[in-house]
């Protein structure tokens, strides 16, 4: 699903984003993306949408190589990419049931369609209470099940998430994390950045961990670091 | 193009961010109004300068002595003028006739003569071409010339000169202020959406994150900026030419009306404008609305 070929991402002035970096992300895994921050997790989230263009090597997607995809078809590769962030990025001015419903306008799926599925999916992580409410009308946790509906309703091959429960308080996180493991059941392969030690521990999937742009550790079934699984062992 | 979305997505917008639209609004119709008042002031002031042109008139005086033929050839050469558009033949009877009702018969009872030279009275097309026209006329041998002199032909030629020099002068100066203004109507407007739109350069960020094309984007954005630029700019021609007109009626009715000031008419050709001053002045709007909308957006649609 996802190839990187010694991939280079260098910041002005030498700050390094990714250095190096090879990796090959299978169709339907569950992938963890460890690391300090400004190791190197959002630029490869960034470059996965070509938000970024690396400096050097290859990067595939779905198997298009993003180095020759033109400016005008990078909407529709983000349109087979679903995407939860930290800040959840709602838009403020629509509600609950537009900002999913926008996911699918852009698409241009017709409008009965859309009052189908968005009810559906709102129902699916729980919310289908807030349809009418705004995002600032609701908790941090509701926001980002709101994400996650907007990132999946278009059912999406990808889905990546970039500290989707950094925001949030630990309870609220699981609800979270269970989202995107079920989604991860229905054949989307899902890349999960994260700072959050415990949930990687329990999860026990497949963990790359990163540092300074260098890819450190690739794991599968591993835990958030290494000393983790000693400990583990030793207990 | 989903026409309906997009207007949906515009209107709904301005609903939400209602004081930045009432801003947006304001502005258009401030700064239009502003230059639609120039304009008309400009258009009047040329109406009444084309006015005052027209008064100017030449008078050509003829000898008492003069020949039927000579005076045949000075009415031939005078038809023979492109730039003359009318003239008179005011004969001596008619002179003494004009001369009785403006001074009172007592005057002209006790006289035993009819000492009116008979004259030609002409009008030229430009105002500007009086001195050249009636140049012409100088050696002419029907005219009643003291020796030496050109006084049997008369013109207000000072008095022309320097209407004409203010005329032009008024003129230059309108359209400086035109200039102006229109600059300063454009940079308002497009600083105005310019911060509508930073205000929202998350949302741009988000929609592309979901993968809208940059067009899907840009649609609500420059159709909301259209209907802004339409509002505004219709209540700005509503204004102006409602003052206009009541202007134009107060002066009507007073008598320093010497300018000729009229009512332009909001909807058709008058003048200058070639739409009329509705048409204009909305179109403008809504045009700087929307491409003020495209041109701010340009930076947040870069990928």
């Amino acid at each position: 699903m996802i190839v990187f070929e010694d991939v280079t991402k260098i910041y002005d002035p030498d700050v390094v984003g990714l250095q190096d970096f090879t990796c090959h992300i299978g169709k339907g895994e569950f992938v963890f993306l460890v690391g300090a921050s400004g190791s190197g997790k959002s630029t490869l989230i960034k470059l996965v949408l070509k938000e970024l263009v690396p400096d050097s090597g290859r990067i595939l997607v779905a198997g298009r190589n993003l180095g020759t995809l033109r400016h005008s078809k990078v909407p529709l590769l983000r349109r087979n990419i679903g995407c939860v962030f930290q800040d959840f990025k709602l838009l403020p001015n629509k509600t609950i049931f537009d900002n999913v419903a926008y996911a699918l306008e852009v698409v241009g799926d017709p409008r009965r369609s859309i009052r189908r599925k968005v009810p559906e999916i709102l129902s699916l992580v729980g919310l289908s209470e807030k349809t009418n409410s705004y995002p600032h009308e609701i908790s941090g946790g509701e926001q980002q099940r709101v994400s996650v509906a907007r990132a999946f309703v278009n059912h999406p091959p990808l889905l990546l998430a970039d500290e989707p429960t950094g925001n949030i308080d630990p309870e609220t996180a699981v609800g979270i994390m269970q989202l995107l493991v079920r989604i991860n059941r229905t054949g989307t392969t899902v890349v999960v950045a994260t700072h959050d030690r415990d949930m990687v521990n329990r999860m026990r999937r497949r963990v790359l961990q990163l540092d300074g742009g260098r890819l450190v550790r690739d794991e599968h079934r591993g835990g958030y670091d290494q000393v983790a699984d000693v400990e583990e062992l030793g207990a | 193009m989903r026409l309906g979305f997009f207007l949906s997505e515009a209107f709904g917008s301005m609903r939400r961010n209602w004081v930045m639209a009432m801003a947006a609004v304001i502005t258009v119709f401030i700064s239009t109004a502003i230059l639609g008042a120039v304009l008309v002031t400009r258009d009047n002031l040329n109406q009444g300068a084309t006015s005052l042109k027209n008064r100017v008139m030449i008078e050509v005086f003829i000898k008492d002595e003069a020949t039927d033929e000579q005076v045949t050839a000075l009415e031939q050469k005078i038809q023979g003028i492109p730039a003359i558009k009318r003239y008179e033949y005011i004969s001596k009877d008619e002179a003494l006739k004009r001369f009785r009702e403006r001074f009172g018969e007592r005057i002209v009872a006790n006289l035993p003569i009819n000492p009116l030279p008979a004259s030609y009275e002409i009008q030229v097309k430009d105002a500007n071409d009086v001195d050249a026209v009636a140049q012409m006329f100088f050696e002419e041998p029907a005219v009643d010339n003291d020796p030496g002199t050109h006084n049997g032909v008369k013109y207000a030629k000072e008095t022309v000169r320097k209407m004409l020099g203010t005329i032009n002068l008024i003129g230059y100066g309108m359209w400086v202020a035109t200039i102006i203004f229109a600059l300063a109507a454009i940079l308002l407007i497009s600083t105005t959406v310019r911060l509508s739109i930073f205000a929202r350069r998350r949302e741009v960020e988000i929609m592309r994150l979901v993968g809208a094309t940059n067009w899907f984007i840009r649609w609500p954005f420059v159709l909301e900026g259209f209907i802004t630029g339409l509002i505004g700019a219709v209540l700005a021609a509503a204004f102006v030419w409602t003052s206009n007109w009541a202007l134009a009626n107060w002066l009507e009715t007073s008598d320093i009306n010497f300018l000729d000031l009229k009512v332009f008419s909001m909807w058709w050709q008058s003048g200058a404008w070639p739409l009329g001053l509705l048409p204009t002045l909305a179109i403008l709007g809504a045009v700087l609305g929307a491409v003020g909308s495209l041109v701010a957006l340009r930076r947040y649609l870069k990928t």
